[in-house]
């Protein structure tokens, strides 16, 4: 007899990658293998995560499934598609879902395109029931609204999940899954992409970071950032920025939060002179308090704060600083 | 060389989130379609984007032509406005398939450029800021057998038959080359897209768009079969419970607040 298998793929060393994030996929993962009576299996490509062992125990993984070749060191996508099309003709499973990184936004769709199947990106829920197709919600307009596809074509189905959108929860008592090494011949992959200049991490991320300090247009002049910056610095956090504030170069790319730039999940997001529109918001809405300083009482990003302050944060700024560093 | 350059003609995003923030973005009794009529339609800003990457190589000397493909039920506004930035052909795709979806829109796109004997360049934005999937390039590509380069920051030409792609990565930018033909999201960071001149913009009042339909190329029923069935939409709500600190000066502000996020431990 077949199961159906429901695969969670992750692959380590990926740019953006979060394990708590994979831990999330995994959780959506069960849900749907519980409601189709499947089975979880989690597909790490590359070295296993330290402490994968336990998360897959944790998140009901009956399957652990590994993935290694040298080709796939490289991190560039031809080999990842190659071999993930090579791993669904053999197990053909009825769902991969990504946990969605940076390089995932490729592979999963190339995968799609390779296979004939169906592909969402920016996902945040799956809806699963026998004999009827995925339905699977995701975020559009930037987070204005949500929308939910139904997913046809041949299997499998392929989901990218946004990161942040499903909390990791455990299951108790599971067994521990079994750990199959998967095969596959990437002989003839030759990659067509040729990295020339590798992206170096400069310092920390703000991905990581448990506390982030934001400017937006609201800073009114470049100069000004060094404002965001001091208190970040007094804060211990980092700084962070809107998309306008790159768009004109007084900030790098690096710096970006939102939709478009980094996803980030801090204790603490500290908003000077943004006015939370949703592209922003995608990436700083996990945060688990907000600060915002605005001089507009009906900015849209007091919707999401959790504490605020009506005022010119080019007054309010220098002086958190000083209150900071007491 | 031929660029092709993929537009998508998308509601104004800036206009959709002003109608989100005031909480009067609403969807009609399909329980799909957002019912705001009065929201421009506009082409997707990454899409004018990839338009501008095109005329940038041009710029530096490759000898080019750039034709602009959108699929759409009346891409005629977008396409002029390609015209006037200075594309060489502009191409309308009507779609047979009433919702295309990702794969029907690059199937449509696809055969386009397999009539047209081929592209060396294909440019897509990063991702069309309607469904935010960005997930028609890399189809493009699996169907054309091109490599695909996504969040492209600048793109030249590395010697007469590669490229050189810098991407904006997490971990900062990434310096590519790729082997033509290739296709090539761009992001943002490219900088603005120029404005076309008034005379070129008169010129494209009269410009029109050559129109080609499905009969026009070979598809078969997979190719129009679409995967992916937008079957509900809706406004996801955000719940307020903003605590406004208040105080007389920007000092008092300050201190209360620093006070009150230590007090709830989100500060030690
Ligand atoms: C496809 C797409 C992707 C996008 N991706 C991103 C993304 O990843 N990240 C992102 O940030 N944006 C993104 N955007 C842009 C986004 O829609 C907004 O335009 C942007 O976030 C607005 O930035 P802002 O809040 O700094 O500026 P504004 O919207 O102009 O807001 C400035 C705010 O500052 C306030 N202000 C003015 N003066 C002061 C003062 N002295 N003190 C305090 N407050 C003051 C104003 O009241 C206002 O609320 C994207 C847009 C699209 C269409
Ligand atoms: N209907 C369309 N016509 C032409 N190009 C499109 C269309 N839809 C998507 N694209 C291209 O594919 C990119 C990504 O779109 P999407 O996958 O819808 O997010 C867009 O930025 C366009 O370059």
């Amino acid at each position: 007899m077949t199961t159906t298998a429901i695969v969670v793929c992750t692959w380590s060393g990926a740019r953006g990658e979060v394990l708590e994030e994979a831990e999330a996929a995994l959780t959506l993962g069960r849900k749907v293998s519980v409601a189709l009576g499947g089975e979880l299996q989690w597909l790490v490509v590359g070295a296993m995560p330290e402490g994968g062992a336990e998360i897959a125990q944790r998140q009901g993984v009956a399957v652990l499934e590994n993935i290694e070749d040298a080709k796939l060191a490289g991190g560039q996508a031809d080999a990842f598609v190659e071999a993930l099309a090579q791993y669904c003709a053999e197990r053909s499973p009825r769902l991969v879902l990504f946990s969605q990184g940076f390089d995932t936004r490729l592979v999963a769709p190339r995968l799609a395109g390779r296979l004939g199947s169906g592909v969402v990106v920016n996902a945040v829920d799956i809806e699963a029931a026998a004999d009827s197709p995925l339905k699977v919600t995701a975020s559009a307009y930037g987070g204005d609204t949500r929308v939910v596809y139904e997913l046809a074509g041949a299997e499998p189905c392929i989901v990218s999940l946004l990161a942040n959108a499903v909390l990791p929860e455990s299951v108790e008592g599971a067994a521990s899954p079994s750990v199959r090494n998967v095969a596959v011949d990437l002989s003839s992959v030759e990659e067509r992409i040729r990295v020339v200049e590798a992206a170096r991490t400069e310092g920390p991320r703000l991905e990581d970071a448990e506390i982030i300090v934001s400017g937006g247009r609201g800073l009114s002049s470049p100069d000004n950032y060094k404002l965001v910056e001091q208190l970040a610095e007094a804060l211990g956090g980092l700084p962070g920025a809107s998309r306008p504030l790159v768009d004109e170069g007084w900030v790098d790319s690096s710096r970006q939060v939102g939709l478009t730039g980094k996803i980030t999940r801090p204790g603490l997001y500290v908003a000077a002179g943004i006015s939370g529109a949703s592209q922003h918001m995608a990436g700083c809405g996990a945060a688990k308090a907000i600060v915002a300083i605005n001089t507009d009482p009906d900015a849209a990003i007091f919707r999401y704060a959790r504490y605020g302050i009506v005022g010119d944060c080019l007054a309010i700024l220098p002086e958190l600083i000083r209150a900071a560093k007491k | 060389m031929r660029i092709v350059v993929c537009v998508k003609e998308v509601l104004d995003p800036d206009a959709v989130n002003n109608y989100a923030l005031a909480g009067r973005l609403e969807i009609g009794d399909d329980g799909k379609t957002l019912t705001q009529t009065t929201i421009p339609q506009l082409m997707n800003g990454f899409d004018e984007q990839a338009i501008e990457a095109a005329l940038l190589l041009r710029d530096a000397g490759a000898e080019c032509t750039i034709c602009v493909v959108s699929v759409g039920a009346d891409p005629a506004n977008q396409l002029r406005h390609a015209s006037a930035l200075g594309a060489d052909e502009v191409v309308g795709i009507s779609s047979p398939v009433a919702e295309p979806d990702a794969h029907v829109v690059a199937s449509l796109l696809v055969a386009h450029i397999r009539s047209l004997g081929g592209a060396d360049l294909v440019l897509c934005g990063r991702q069309a800021s309607d469904d935010d999937q960005g997930v028609v390039p890399a189809l493009i590509g699996e169907a054309l057998g091109m490599p695909v380069v996504t969040v492209a920051s600048s793109v030249e030409l590395a010697d007469t038959s590669a490229l050189r792609v810098t991407r904006v990565t997490p971990d900062g930018d990434e310096i590519v080359e790729a082997a033509m033909p290739a296709v090539v999201t761009i992001s943002n960071e490219i900088g603005d897209p120029r404005y076309p001149t008034a005379a070129n913009k008169l010129k494209a009042r009269r410009v029109k768009p050559t129109l080609v339909g499905p009969d026009d190329l070979s598809l078969d029923a997979d190719a129009l079969a679409p995967r992916v069935l937008l079957t509900q939409q809706f406004v996801p709500t955000v719940q307020g419970n903003c605590e406004f600190i208040s105080g007389d000066t920007p000092a008092e502000l300050a201190d209360r607040l620093v006070a009150r996020l230590r007090e709830d431990k989100v500060l030690p």
